[in-house]
C-alpha cells in the first residue's frame, strides 16, 4: 500500500514538472530599429581654434580674361570632355531625373555653359557626383576641372582652392513639417536638425546659441527622408535647397529669416588661375545674354515664385 | 549488514543471511553469477538499443533538420542580396522599371520570406541564431517598405526616391546581409557538430558490451575449473552473441562513419565552398551596380569589388566550378569601369544591366545558375551518403536488443544446467 502511495506521489511530481507554469512567450515586439541613411551621425563638435582666417571679402574673384581656349582649357579640349564635380541628390540644383536618368538642375546648367564655351557643345561634359565633404579634395587632387555644387565661397575654402565670381546668392533657413509650430532655429533647442557633412550649414547649426542637435548625413535628400520619417525635427540649409525639398513634399514649409549669406561660386583648382578668369568670362556672358535668367526661372523661380537677377560680380586683377 | 539485530524485520534479516550463507557454497555462488549475467545482458540490450536509436535519430536529423536549415540560411542571403542588386538595377535603368526586373525582385523577396520561415522553424534555443532570425524578421519588412517608397517617388519623378533606395540598401548591407551570413555560419556549424556526434565511437555501449563479454568468458573459465567440463553450450551461445554484436556494431559503425565523412566532404563542405563563392559573387554584383548608382561618389564599392573579385576564381576552383563565366563577368566589369571613368556613363550602365549576352548581367546570371546547380548537386550527394550511413546502422537497433536477449537466455540456461548437476 505504501509503495503504491509513493509511486503515485512520484508520478504526481513528474506531472507537475512537465506542465508549463505560464503562457508561451509570444515574442512581443515593443520597438524596431529605424532605418537610417548611410553615414547618419551626430555632427562632430567644431574643433576649437579652427577659426576661419580673415581674407577680406572672399567673393572678390579674378578679373575675366576673355573666352580664348588656351592653357588649361586647351588641355581640357584635347581630352575631349570637361570633368565637373556635381551633385545628383539636390533637387533644383543638381539631381538625377528619375524619368530620363539624366542629371539636371541650375548647377548642371552652369557646368554645361562652361563646356559650351570650351567645346561649342554643352554635352561635352562628364559629371562626377561628389559628396559635400569631398569638394575640396577632388579639386586639390585634380580629379575634376570644376566643382559646381551649391558651393559657398568662404575664406577657409579659399586657402585650398580658388572660386569663380558669385553666380548665385542665398542664405540659410529652416525647413520643418507643416504642422510644426516652430518659427525659426531658435525654437529648436535640443531637437535634431539635419545637414550634410562638410557643409557650412552644419557648422552653423552646431554653433547656433539655441543649441539644436546637429545631425550629419552624406546627401541633402537624406535630410528630407529623415524629416519624412520623423527622425529629425528640422532641416537647415540654404533656401533653394530647402525649396527643392518643399517641391517634393507638400507637407513641409520653410520658416525663419535668413541666418547667413551664402554666395555660391564655381570651385577651381588653385593653380588654374587662367581657368578662373575663363569661367568668370563665361559667367559674365550668361549674366548678360539671359541664359542665367532662363535657368533661374526654370529651376528656382517657377518653384519659389520669387524673381531674382544675377548677383553682380566683384573682381580684382 | 551491520544493522542492529533487533531493529530490522525478522523476515528481511533472514533473507540477507540466507543469501550470504548460500554465496559461500559453489551452487549459491553460481546462482548469484547467473543473476548478474542476466542483469548485465539486459543492461547491455537496453544501452545498445538506446544508443542506436539516438544515433539513428541524429543521422536522420542531419537530413531532416540540420542540412535544410543551413541551406535555407544561404538561400536567405542569396535572395536578399539579389533583391538589393535588382532594385538598384531597376533604378539605374531610368523611367518605369523593366517588368522582368520587377518580377525578379518580387521572386527574390518571396523566396527570402519562405526561406526565413524555414530557418526560423528550428533555432534550437541557440541565442545567437535566434538573434539573427529576429533581426531578419523585423527588418525585412522595413527594407521592402523603403524600396516601395523609393519606387513610388521614382514614378512621380521625385529625386528623393534615390535617397530612399540608398537607405534601403544601407539597411540591407549593414544589418540584413550580415545577419543572414551569421545565421548561415551558425547553422553550418551545427550541421558539422552533429555529424561529429553521429560518427563518434559510442564508448559507453562499447564498454558495457566488452564487460559483459569478459564476464561471460570469466564465468566459463571458472566453471571449467570447478566442473572439469570444457564446454557450456548456453554460455558459449551467449558469448558468441555478444561477440557477434561487437563485430557487427564495429563494422556498421565504420561503414556509417565513412559514409558520413563522405557526406561531409562531397556534400556539405562542397556546398559550403560553393556558398562562399556565391556570397563573394553576390557582393561583387551589388558593388558593381551601386558604383554606377553613386555615379562617381562610390569609390568604396569599387574598392570592395577590387578586393573581393580576385578571390572569386580561386573559390570557384576550390568548389570545382568552371570560372569561365566569372572571367567573362570580370572582363565585362573592366569595360564598364573604363566606360564610366571615360565619361560614357550611359554605355557603362547599358553594359552593366542591359540584355547584352557579353554584358555583366548575362555573365553573372550564368555564374549564379552554375553555382545554384552545383549547390543542388552537393545537397543531393549529402542526402545520399547520409542515407547510406543510416541504412548501415538501421538493423543494429533491434539487432543488438535481440542478441542481448540471446545472451541473457544463454547465461540463464547454461548456469541452470550446471546447477542441476549439484542436486
Amino acid at each position: 500500500m505504501r509503495r503504491v502511495a509513493l509511486l503515485l506521489a512520484a508520478l504526481g511530481l513528474l506531472t507537475a514538472c512537465g506542465a508549463p507554469d505560464k503562457p508561451v512567450d509570444l515574442a512581443v515586439v515593443t520597438a524596431v530599429d529605424r532605418p537610417a541613411p548611410d553615414g547618419y551621425t551626430p555632427a562632430q563638435k567644431p574643433t576649437a581654434g579652427s577659426q576661419a582666417p580673415n581674407c577680406g571679402d572672399p567673393t572678390v574673384s579674378l578679373r575675366p580674361g576673355g573666352l580664348a581656349v588656351t592653357g588649361t582649357m586647351a588641355k581640357i579640349k584635347e581630352r575631349g570632355r570637361l570633368i565637373a564635380g556635381v551633385d545628383q541628390n539636390t533637387f533644383l540644383f543638381g539631381f538625377r531625373n528619375p524619368e530620363t536618368n539624366n542629371l539636371e538642375g541650375f548647377d548642371i546648367d552652369m557646368a554645361k555653359q562652361v563646356a559650351k564655351a570650351i567645346f561649342g557643345d554643352e554635352n561635352k561634359v562628364q559629371f562626377r557626383v561628389i559628396a559635400s565633404r569631398d569638394r575640396e579634395d577632388v579639386l586639390t587632387k585634380g580629379e575634376v576641372d570644376i566643382v559646381v555644387r551649391t558651393y559657398t565661397i568662404n575664406c577657409d575654402r579659399l586657402q585650398k582652392i580658388a572660386f569663380s565670381s558669385v553666380y548665385y546668392s542665398t542664405g540659410q533657413r529652416v525647413l520643418v513639417d507643416k504642422s510644426s509650430q516652430v518659427k525659426g532655429i531658435e525654437e529648436l533647442a535640443g531637437k535634431k536638425v539635419c545637414a550634410t557633412a562638410g557643409s557650412t550649414s552644419l557648422t552653423q547649426i552646431a554653433n547656433n546659441p539655441a543649441k539644436p542637435v546637429a545631425m550629419s548625413v552624406v546627401n541633402w535628400s537624406d535630410c528630407l527622408v529623415l524629416l519624412q520619417q520623423g527622425q529629425v525635427a528640422a532641416v537647415s540649409t540654404d533656401e533653394p535647397i530647402l525649396a527643392g525639398m518643399a517641391a517634393q513634399d507638400p507637407n513641409v514649409k520653410i520658416v525663419g529669416p535668413k541666418l547667413t549669406d551664402e554666395p555660391y561660386g564655381i570651385g577651381i583648382p588653385k593653380a588654374n588661375t587662367d581657368m578662373v578668369r575663363f569661367v568668370n568670362a563665361v559667367l559674365d556672358k550668361i549674366r548678360g545674354d539671359g541664359t542665367w535668367q532662363r535657368s533661374y526661372d526654370q529651376w528656382v523661380g517657377s518653384r519659389t515664385g520669387e524673381s531674382a537677377s544675377p548677383p553682380s560680380p566683384k573682381y580684382r586683377d | 549488514m551491520g544493522a542492529p539485530v533487533s531493529a530490522p524485520p525478522a523476515q528481511r534479516g533472514d533473507s540477507v543471511r540466507r543469501l550470504a550463507r548460500s554465496a559461500r557454497t559453489t551452487p549459491g555462488r553460481l546462482g548469484v553469477v547467473a543473476t548478474a549475467l542476466v542483469l548485465l545482458s539486459v543492461l547491455t540490450g537496453n544501452v545498445g538499443a538506446l544508443t542506436m536509436q539516438g544515433r539513428l535519430n541524429t543521422i536522420s536529423g542531419l537530413v531532416e533538420h540540420r542540412e535544410p536549415l543551413s541551406a535555407a540560411a544561404q538561400q536567405i542571403y542569396r535572395s536578399l542580396s539579389d533583391a538589393d542588386a535588382t532594385a538598384s538595377s531597376a533604378f539605374l535603368s531610368g523611367g518605369s522599371e523593366p517588368p522582368q526586373l520587377r518580377e525578379r525582385y518580387e521572386i527574390d523577396m518571396g523566396q527570402a520570406g519562405a526561406a526565413l520561415a524555414k530557418a526560423a522553424s528550428d533555432v534550437g534555443g541557440i541565442a545567437a541564431a535566434e538573434d539573427q532570425v529576429d533581426t531578419l524578421s523585423k527588418q525585412v519588412p522595413v527594407y521592402a517598405g523603403l524600396v516601395e517608397t523609393a519606387r513610388t517617388n521614382n514614378r512621380l519623378g521625385l529625386p528623393i526616391g534615390s535617397a530612399y533606395l540608398r537607405e534601403a540598401s544601407t539597411l540591407m548591407r549593414t544589418k540584413l546581409l550580415p545577419a543572414a551570413q551569421e545565421l548561415y555560419a551558425i547553422d553550418t556549424q551545427r550541421l558539422t557538430d552533429e555529424q561529429d556526434d553521429a560518427s563518434g565511437v559510442p564508448w559507453f555501449a562499447l564498454i558495457v558490451m566488452v564487460v559483459l563479454l569478459a564476464a561471460l568468458i570469466a564465468t566459463q573459465v571458472y566453471l571449467t575449473r570447478k566442473t572439469n567440463r570444457l564446454l557450456n553450450v548456453g554460455l558459449l551461445t551467449a558469448s558468441i552473441a555478444i561477440a557477434l554484436g561487437l563485430i557487427w556494431g564495429a563494422v556498421a559503425g565504420v561503414v556509417s562513419a565513412s559514409a558520413i565523412s563522405d557526406a561531409r566532404e562531397h556534400g556539405n563542405q562542397q556546398v559550403d565552398a560553393l556558398v562562399q563563392a556565391r556570397i563573394v559573387a553576390l557582393k561583387c554584383r551589388a558593388d558593381e551596380t551601386l558604383t554606377l548608382v553613386a555615379r562617381g561618389d562610390g569609390a568604396g564599392y569599387e574598392q570592395e569589388f577590387q578586393k573581393l573579385a580576385p578571390t572569386l576564381p580561386g573559390l570557384l576552383s576550390k568548389a570545382g566550378v568552371s570560372d569561365k563565366d566569372a572571367q567573362a563577368w570580370l572582363e565585362a566589369h573592366k569595360k564598364i569601369r573604363e566606360l564610366d571613368t571615360g565619361g560614357q556613363f550611359d554605355q557603362a550602365v547599358a553594359l552593366a544591366i542591359g540584355p547584352d549576352q557579353n554584358g555583366a548581367t548575362a555573365a553573372f546570371n550564368r555564374l549564379d545558375q552554375d553555382l545554384s546547380q552545383a549547390i543542388q548537386q552537393g545537397r543531393e550527394k549529402f542526402v545520399d551518403s547520409t542515407s547510406t550511413a543510416y541504412n548501415a546502422q538501421e538493423a543494429l537497433f533491434p539487432g543488438i536488443a535481440l542478441l542481448a536477449v540471446l545472451a541473457a537466455g544463454g547465461s540463464f540456461l547454461g548456469i541452470r544446467q550446471r546447477l542441476r548437476e549439484y542436486r
